[in-house]
């Protein structure tokens, strides 16, 4: 299994750097065909992982440990020998260093299906740049798979130091994917997105270093590994005034990367000024490193902090989200900006069944992430479709695109109603459940936030209308009548417009995949209903006793 | 339950499911014309076996000779565990097994199909009209070149509907509730170029939502409540209901109110009843089936189906009277000056789905009263089906032989010219205006019974007001009806240009469907009276018990004078002296603009709801790019600023150079000297 991991890891940067060696002799033909095999392989290793995962560990998946594939190579101990009194002790001290630094590659249901649509979203990514980048291909290419392989890294890492490196990794690829094959304004948008991004991750960073001393003064021996420090947290929690300071600087980057409302607006400006396969990386699988460090990370170590703070204040946040964004959707012009500004919206119904902090709120969550990956995806795609038509995306200038392009618009309603969570398409469970999970223990929040699924019917359904529907209108630069869509955009599209029907209809086996390990995150939550004046009273003056 | 009760069962979504998949795939390259082809054999799979569920299937499950309050204790008898191994066997209903949707913590979903005697009234009904809608269609449609689109919508309709019908927990019933919106979105727009069907389709997805977001709620407080989503659990079991009623008062009512804004919005009730007048945008054939018949009565249907619920709030049963009162009242007026023959159906639909709220709402007179209440909804939901998709197709058959106009004052006398379509029409016209005998006539006197009986309950002076509505609505009812119908098949014979010089009534394919309907308008009503209707009702589980009913001699000559006097006051007014409306117009013009102009609710929710809300959005918008980001980027533009003075330092002047490291060495050495001369 764990060779399967790696695999997923290597694949993608292995053609990259087989793209670097040939990038001289090698045209932008070569690159693409390259770049496609690679990323198709890396897709069919993510499946079979899926599928022997399903088979092998799901079944056996009983103890709430995460992950549930695992494997560690120590590279750096650190050992005292101040009580070493005789030669024969140096062996054992030696053998049971005090501190390890591991390298913790690991793998659970939750990571998987993530993995997966990353690896999915890089096939549609390499075939809608086919045409469309015509300069430095190879270089385009080499970018991209290395992305990919920095985001199955994030997703495989179950060591701090390993996941930050990961998660700060992937900022460099996609800043090159901006900055030199993106729009107009692609300098300012590659700089604010990598500036703020790493702003926000820096103070993460120093969460992530107070945690990782502490955990060392504790006397943890592998005190990067996250499932060692979310037992150690779980057994001795931090002293409750400190928790709440390390939660929210820990939360700082993975806030900015959901983007959670008022730190999203790098976000609009990115999509914008990205090639399509950017925002098409970005919306689907980026964003979701914000919100997956949020589960991986903050819910497990600090469980008081996240019901007493992370609750209130990222419900709050994700409504305003949610409510914000779909009103400066509903005012955009700009097909992607619109597209944009629904994600902000979309991961904001996202946090909000993650901190709902039970099993449904956090399964709706995480399908949330995918799905919301999948059709926002697929509408970066059908968005990049026109505009390689047009070379505009600007509402002012298109209507009736239906009469010209059918199978487009056709796309286009389809990926539309995932988007605003019709029933049976993929849209609708994440959202469904989400909403569900924070009903059931805030239920003004839930309500709020379900009154964004009107404002999201409300402009999408105004785009497709003004976009679509009605008379042909075309800008006037256009002189030759363009095709509609081709057997190879199809290509990058019907996957994902698949996986949409399938975990609409039928939800439950990607539930399953994941339930063991939400099962595992939950325990710690189910026995005390959040924010009852007990708990808000009571807690606090238990808490402080621990920590030296 | 057996196998073949299950395959038979899963036909009735699973046929036209696959036509529309079939259609879909291979309507544009291969069927074509004859896409209509497996949307028809679909459709009549479905409603055979719909037929043989009605009469066979369901019927074996209902327990005869039982008191009520064993009845009550046979649907509690299962303990519902959604789990794939225990065979679910409901008392007074079938289930045929699906699959698990979700299960992740309390809430667990499966599909199943349940069906039980309303469901089995709702599925032939739904089954029937739609087949014969879709035959119709076939003729109606002929030609255009969205032939196969319309016919795999249509069939994703009917699945859809099948599958709400057949729902058995909320969370089905809710998404199949929004997939036939979904339908009823795509087939509104069908003619996409239009600009008018483009923003009616949206308006139409949008407000449905505003519903869809009450009932959503709704489910979410009863899933909250109950531990569970499913019908089993949350509607047949009085004890828990009493038990939750009385710890937390305030919720049920809560959960029927929001369960009652879905209905609101799916239904078309007051005020957001907007979207279904533009709805008429869509293709005629769509607005028989999808805006009359069958996709605008979900929401009685879900009301209906709620009514264990409903019963313990009696005062949100009030509401829904009330509502239903209006609306029926409102649109009714509405449709007194409308010249589009399709608009004054569309008003006369939501007035009558107003009459079947406000049965509902009857039951608010005491458990004694409220199945027959319920059971009067029922009914006129299921007469209404018939009626009113015949006078839509028949409505259609005008458009289509008048050159797709639809306007009333462009064409008359139209009696000889298109003689099928004329017999047709006044069938249907005769049963909506609740002519005696006729369909409309039977179930709109039980609604009128029903809400006669509330007035001797405690809420007395509320139903006498519901009451004297209602009486005025029929009679409003019967006078519009006969309005259109003198205006459009009498006086001189009259064809706009459009139509040609020769129109021809409807070919075989249309006629025949109309034919049948027109049967159905004067001849399904005898169910009513002869108790078929009520005795088959009675067995759905949740009602309360049925109390004998007799005939009420007194309201029905009411009703049939009501019915009377509206349509000779038509004719007096159209065929006799037809000066006497533009007389009224002038001398009541106020009044007559406020309802030629709808009552300007458009207007009036434009000014209120959707230009703040756009002027909100355009705010929010400006605010993001100017102030939020705008802050982001001085603080970028901060490190630059700072940086200004000591850039000054760093100009690579060499005499600048020398001048600082003079003072700095300088500086130095003071330091230095300082330290040594303080020790």
């Amino acid at each position: 299994m764990i060779g399967f991991l790696v695999a997923l890891m290597i694949l993608p940067l292995a053609t990259a750097v087989l793209l670097m060696l040939f990038r001289d002799s090698a045209g932008q033909n070569t690159a693409r065909w390259m770049a496609l095999v690679g990323s198709v392989l890396t897709f069919c290793v993510a499946v079979t992982c899926i599928a022997k995962y399903r088979d092998q560990v799901i079944p056996t998946a009983t103890q709430p440990v995460q992950p549930r594939i695992e494997w560690h190579h120590a590279w750096l101990t650190y050992t005292t020998l101040d009580h070493v009194h005789d030669e024969k002790d140096i062996e054992s001290v030696l053998n049971h260093p005090e501190v390890k630094l591991e390298f913790f590659l690991g793998a659970d249901g939750v990571s998987l299906c993530l993995i997966a649509l990353t690896a999915l979203l890089t096939i549609s990514a390499v075939l809608i740049s086919w045409e469309s980048i015509k300069e430095r291909a190879a270089e385009f290419y080499i970018c991209l798979l290395v992305l990919e392989s920095g985001l199955i890294g994030v997703f495989c890492s179950f060591d701090l130091l390993l996941f930050y490196v990961f998660f700060e990794f992937t900022l460099i690829p996609m800043f090159f994917m901006v900055g030199l094959w993106g729009g107009a304004q692609r300098n300012y948008a590659a700089i604010k997105f990598f500036l703020y991004t790493l702003c926000g991750s820096l103070i993460t960073l120093l969460g992530l270093a107070a945690l990782v001393l502490m955990a060392v003064k504790g006397g943890v021996t592998t005190p990067f590994s996250i499932p060692a420090l979310a037992t150690y947290f779980t057994e001795h929690p931090i002293d409750y005034r400190l928790q709440v300071i390390l939660f929210l600087t820990l939360s700082a980057g993975f806030m900015v990367k959901v983007p959670l409302f008022p730190l999203h607006t790098w976000l609009p400006l990115a999509h914008v000024e990205a090639p399509t396969a950017g925002s098409v990386m970005l919306a689907g699988v980026m964003l979701k490193l914000g919100s997956y460090g949020f589960f991986r990370i903050c819910l497990p170590i600090y469980r008081q902090a996240c019901m007493d703070v992370g609750l209130p204040l990222i419900a709050t946040l994700s409504v305003i989200g949610i409510v914000y964004g779909s009103l400066c959707a509903l005012a955009q012009r700009d097909i992607k900006k619109l597209v944009a500004y629904s994600s902000v919206a979309h991961l904001g119904f996202c946090m909000l069944g993650l901190f709902a902090l039970n099993s449904e709120g956090i399964t709706g969550s995480l399908l949330q992430m995918i799905n919301h990956g999948l059709s926002t995806g697929a509408l970066f795609l059908l968005v990049g479709m026109v505009y390689d038509r047009y070379h505009t995306r600007q509402l002012d200038d298109l209507g009736g695109l239906a009469n010209r392009l059918p199978l487009i618009a056709a796309a286009m309603v389809f990926t539309t109603m995932a988007s605003i969570g019709l029933p049976g398409l993929n849209g609708f469970v994440g959202e469904m459940l989400s909403l569900a999970g924070m009903f059931k223990i805030m239920p003004v929040y839930a309500i709020i936030g379900t009154s964004g699924v009107v404002l999201g019917a409300w402009y999408m359904l105004t785009m497709v209308q003004q976009g679509f529907f009605g008379p042909l209108r075309e800008p006037h630069n256009v002189h030759e009548p363009v095709g509609d869509m081709t057997p190879r955009e199809a290509c990058a599209f019907l996957p994902l417009a698949v996986m949409c029907v399938w975990i609409g209809v039928a939800p439950q086996p990607f539930i399953d995949m994941m339930k063991p390990d939400i099962q595992a995150v939950v325990t710690g939550y189910d026995h005390s209903t959040p924010l009852t004046a007990e708990t808000q009273t009571e807690s606090p003056a238990q808490l402080t006793v621990i920590n030296r | 339950m057996s196998d073949q009760a299950q395959l038979i069962l899963w036909l009735i979504p699973g046929a036209p499911l696959l036509a529309a998949g079939i259609i879909a795939l291979l309507g544009k390259l291969f069927l074509g014309e004859r896409s209509h082809v497996p949307c028809v054999a679909a459709l009549a799979i479905a409603f055979g076996c719909s037929l043989v569920l009605l009469t066979k299937i369901v019927p074996t499950t209902f327990v005869s000779g039982l008191t009520s309050e064993a009845k009550v204790e046979a649907d509690k008898q299962i303990s519902f565990q959604p789990t794939d191994e225990q065979v679910i066997t409901p008392q007074r209903g079938a289930i045929a097994k699906g699959y698990t949707f979700l299960d992740i913590g309390t809430m667990q979903v499966r599909v199943d199909l349940r069906a039980d005697a309303i469901a089995a009234i709702m599925l032939a009904m739904v089954t029937g009209v739609s087949l014969l809608v879709a035959i119709f269609a076939s003729g109606y449609m002929h030609g255009d070149p969205g032939y196969p689109r319309f016919f795999a919508a249509v069939s994703l309709f009917v699945f859809s509907m099948c599958m709400l019908v057949l729902s058995g927990n909320y969370i089905q019933l809710f998404a199949f509730w929004e997939a036939v919106g979904l339908c009823s979105y795509l087939l509104i727009g069908f003619w996409f170029k239009k600009p008018a069907a483009a923003a009616a389709a949206k308006k139409a997805f949008v407000v449905n939502r505003i519903g869809d977001f009450g009932l959503i709620t709704g489910v979410f407080l009863i899933w909250k409540t109950f531990g569970s989503v499913d019908f089993q659990r949350v509607l047949f079991n009085p004890e828990l209901i009493q038990k939750i009623n009385e710890q937390h008062p305030g919720t049920i009512p809560t959960i029927c109110l929001l369960l009652f804004i879905g209905a609101m919005g799916k239904s078309a009730q007051f005020p957001l009843h907007v979207w279904l007048p533009d709805a008429m945008e869509g293709p005629t054939p769509v607005s028989a089936l999808i805006h009359a018949a069958t996709m605008v009565t979900a929401g009685v249907y879900l009301v209906a189906r709620s009514t264990p619920l409903f019963m313990m709030a009696p005062n949100v049963q009030l509401f829904v009277a009330g509502i239903g009162a209006t609306t029926a009242l409102i649109s009714a007026l509405i449709a007194l000056t409308q010249y589009d023959l399709k608009r004054v159906m569309a008003y006369s639909t939501v007035s009558q789905l107003g009459f079947m709220f406000m049965a509902l709402g009857a039951a608010a007179a005491g458990p004694k009263f409220a199945n027959f209440a319920i059971m009067a909804a029922m009914f006129h939901l299921f007469t209404h089906a018939y009626f009113k998709a015949l006078l839509f197709l028949a409505s259609g058959s005008v458009m289509h032989s008048m050159g797709d106009v639809i306007d009333m004052r462009r064409f008359s006398g139209l009696r000889h010219v298109l003689p099928i379509t004329h017999w047709t029409f006044l069938c249907g016209a005769l049963a909506l205006a609740g002519f005696p005998l006729l369909a409309g006539f039977w179930s709109k006197d039980d609604i009128l019974a029903a809400l006669a009986e509330g007035m001797h309950s405690s809420h007395g002076q509320f139903f006498t007001v519901i009451f004297a509505v209602a009486v005025l609505t029929a009679l409003l009812t019967a006078f519009y009806t006969f309005r259109a119908y003198f205006m459009t098949f009498w006086g001189p014979e009259k064809f706009p240009e459009e139509a040609g010089h020769h129109p021809h009534d409807a070919p075989p394919a249309m006629a025949w469907p109309l034919r049948i309907l027109a049967i159905f308008a004067i001849g399904v009503g005898f169910v009513g009276p002869l108790h078929l209707f009520s005795g088959y009702f009675e067995h759905t589980p949740g009602l309360p018990a049925a109390q004998e009913h007799g005939f009420h001699l007194g309201l029905m000559i009411l009703s049939a004078f009501i019915a009377l006097g509206g349509m000779a006051v038509a004719y007096k007014w159209y065929i006799k002296s037809p000066e006497i409306p533009a007389k009224l117009e002038s001398g009541l013009r106020p009044l007559y603009a406020l309802s030629q102009g709808k009552f300007f609710f458009d207007e009036i929710f434009t000014a209120i709801v959707v230009a703040p809300i756009r002027l909100i959005a355009t705010i929010c918008a400006l605010f993001d790019k100017y102030i939020l980001d705008g802050v982001v980027d001085s603080f970028g533009a901060l490190p630059g600023f700072l940086s200004q003075a000591p850039r000054r330092l760093h100009g690579g002047l060499t005499p600048a150079y020398a001048a600082t490291m003079l003072i700095a060495a300088i500086g130095c050495v003071v330091c230095v000297m300082q330290l040594f001369a303080g020790q």
